[in-house]
């Protein structure tokens, strides 16, 4: 699991024929149900060559039934999928340019870890045995399992078995890697390891890699783009930044990362809201109409046991919990107006405030959010990994 | 480190594993390997006379010679050939069979085709058989629906014949075939299937490299299940095949029971079931070298890599 930055196995494996397009991905107007239920709906989606993007969303959200379209295993309803160029909505997985990471792995067990690698070399004509044989060495040695090569699957561990799963689908130099939850079998710390390992790997053979994903950290940490999905469409696609920072709907915002969303009514013109038990000044004029939701991430939030400078987006209340999350403590508050608020302050940063303290919870407006009050953030998307107390309403 | 003192658990658990399948061990031992044994015996004695079964005061291969003689012969090589022949044709029909429910038919239906498959179990056996009497007679629907349809003008008969006592067979054992083979492809996982094509190979290679050799113990269970039965089974042979139909475990019967020469049924049966194992073990010998000639450019082709070897 070291992750060596350098190795010379690497540079034979990158794509050699990295030309105009290759390795682009993109999805016209996509449609696909399943006995009536639609999964995806009219999705467009365009994946420069060299890429690292990740599909993200709740299951369901029909981000696994747009790789299977990609891959083949599934055809769309209607609409148009074009790998490098080419129109393939017609082809059968095994006549398309892309190779799979499963999330189960799917190695073959009457197979020795060589072969299963060497598996996609096989099916195709003009590649000579000593071929084969180096690209294979050379497969095993970018993911260290060399020393492996004549196991049965059955008798690795979980992250062995991803690693040959990862080499088998690159040993055939596709123009796309499509990978489907390949880590989530893992115990957090190999999990943690791989995405390094994985982004190193990628940005080394400059292979376009998908990667569907339900963990949002996992895709904030690896993705050139995220794409968040629900409901069979694309809510927000930006670079990680982007969709941490500037949310574009209500869903993406809670999807990603803890928010406290205070339901509220624009007044002044959209330069104030209007909460229960104060006004929230947002960084920017709200231009909705109507009732809104104002979200604040919980790190944005300030607690002190004095009122704030600025009367503005302060609420006071009481501490009800705190817990010790590694480097940050986390405080649930009891505002006085019946708000449970959300706060996030680095560790050492802070003199830790006991459970019933009296204090004031602030931030600042350049840190509001606001989306119209309709859209229902859901509450599975709350980060249940990083949050032993429950999650705050 | 011992714990200083058992209570009836730990007694219980450093009982010998084997104490479990006592039961099914002493029911064998009883009811399968002391008849066999006794069969054995028997077959080295003779008839000493017209009113005895047996004896064996003189010990003699002599039976062995008299069962090896030409009618138990040309039986037996009838017997054999509907043996090869039904198990064949049982795997060919059961396999495509088996790979369409285990993977076309959706879950929820797959029951339903099972107890289809199970329906002709509910009535017996024999009964099942003499319904083939009726249908392949020559006043029968066969014959009929064959006449109607112009393939042939006179009364046609079917019954007592080879093919007739082949369909019986099939139409007996196939879901014998088809249990064990329809569970060995359901457990194999859709997504080797998907692997395999995603990493480029087509239906056809995905069978012959992927499925085919996961289901290899699915397959020889059917093998065994439908070849060992069906080369003992004299019932089917005899309804439907009439006098050309003798099969080994016929004559076995009747030295048995019309001629009441035990010994010489016991070689028969001696011989049967020699033959039965050894057909068994060449059958097996035979796809191990063909695994072993198949994979061998495989690991050729791979050999070494572990040791960092240089290709």
């Amino acid at each position: 699991m070291s992750g060596s930055p350098t190795q010379p196995a690497v540079t034979s494996v990158r794509r050699a024929d990295a030309g105009e397009g290759s390795g682009s991905v993109e999805l016209r107007s996509i449609s696909k149900s399943f006995g009536g239920v639609t999964v995806v709906k009219e999705l467009d989606l365009s994946v420069r060559p060299g890429e690292f993007l990740s599909l993200l969303g709740p299951s369901g959200c029909g981000k696994t039934t747009t790789l299977r379209m990609l891959a083949g295993f599934e055809q769309p309803d209607s609409g148009e999928v074009l790998i490098s160029g080419a129109a393939v909505q017609h082809l059968p997985p095994h006549k398309r340019d892309v190779n799979t990471v499963f999330q189960s792995y799917a190695l073959f067990p009457h197979m020795s870890v060589a072969a299963n690698i060497a598996y996609g070399l096989r099916q195709r004509r003009g590649i000579d045995r000593a071929e084969i044989r180096s690209r294979v060495s050379e497969a095993l040695d970018m993911v260290q399992m060399t020393r492996f090569a004549d196991r049965r699957p059955s008798r690795l561990s979980g992250g062995q078995q991803q690693r040959v799963a990862l080499a088998r689908a690159l040993v055939n130099r596709p123009s796309v890697l499509l990978l489907d939850e390949p880590l989530g079998a893992l115990d957090r710390k190999l999990r943690e390891d791989m995405q390094v390992e994985l982004k190193l790997l990628q940005s080394r053979l400059g292979t376009t890699f998908i990667f569907v994903t339900h963990d949002q950290e996992e895709a904030l940490s690896m993705s050139d783009r995220v794409a968040v999905m629900l409901d069979g469409r694309i809510e927000q696609i930006a670079d990680p930044y982007t969709v941490y920072e500037r949310p574009a709907t209500a869903f993406v915002a809670g999807f990603i990362g803890q928010q406290n969303f205070l339901p509220g009514t624009p007044a002044d013109g959209g330069r104030a809201i209007e909460i229960d038990g104060g006004t929230i000044h947002p960084g920017e004029p709200v231009t909705t109409p109507g009732p809104v939701r104002v979200a604040v991430r919980p790190e944005a939030v300030r607690v002190a046991e004095t009122p704030p400078a600025e009367p503005a987006n302060a609420l006071p209340g009481t501490v009800a919990a705190v817990s010790l999350l590694g480097d940050v403590l986390q405080y649930v508050v009891h505002a006085d107006a019946g708000h449970e608020l959300l706060a996030r302050v680095p560790r050492r940063q802070a003199g830790r405030l006991a459970e019933g303290a009296r204090v004031w919870c602030s931030w600042a407006p350049a840190d509001v959010h606001v989306f119209p009050a309709e859209a229902t953030p859901r509450d599975s998307t709350r980060d249940s990994t990083r949050d032993p107390i429950g999650s705050a309403k | 480190m011992t714990s200083a003192h058992r209570g009836p658990r730990t007694a219980w658990r450093a009982a010998p594993a084997g104490l479990l399948a006592t039961p099914a061990l002493a029911w064998i031992a009883l009811f399968f390997v002391a008849p066999v044994g006794l069969v054995f015996w028997y077959s080295l004695g003779r008839k000493p006379g017209l009113y005895q079964t047996h004896a064996n005061d003189v010990l003699t291969l002599d039976r062995y010679r008299e069962a090896l003689g030409d009618t138990f012969m040309t039986s037996f090589a009838g017997t054999l050939r509907i043996g090869l022949a039904g198990t064949a044709l049982c795997l060919a029909i059961g396999l495509p069979f088996a790979y369409w429910l285990a993977v076309k038919v959706r879950p929820h239906r797959r029951f339903v085709v099972l107890a289809l498959v199970l329906v002709p179990f509910w009535t017996n056996f024999l009964i099942r058989t003499i319904g083939w009497q009726v249908v392949l007679s020559p006043e029968g629907f066969a014959s009929r629906a064959l006449q109607s349809l112009g393939v042939t003008d006179a009364p046609f008969s079917m019954l007592f014949t080879r093919g007739a006592v082949l369909l019986g067979v099939v139409y007996n054992y196939l879901p014998m075939m088809i249990l064990p083979l329809y569970v060995a492809l359901d457990r194999i996982d859709g997504s080797l299937r998907e692997a395999s094509k995603d990493l480029g190979a087509n239906r056809w290679r995905t069978m012959a490299q992927v499925t085919l050799p996961l289901a290899r113990p699915g397959i020889a269970a059917g093998l065994l299940l439908v070849f060992i039965p069906l080369m003992g089974d004299y019932v089917t042979a005899a309804v439907l095949g009439g006098a050309r139909g003798t099969m080994v475990g016929q004559l076995v019967a009747s030295q048995f029971q019309q001629a009441q020469n035990w010994a010489l049924g016991s070689a028969m049966a001696v011989v049967l079931i020699l033959v039965i194992a050894v057909t068994i073990l060449a059958t097996a010998l035979a796809g191990a070298v063909c695994t072993w000639l198949l994979t061998r450019r495989r690991r050729s082709e791979l050999a070494g890599l572990a040791e960092g070897s240089p290709a």
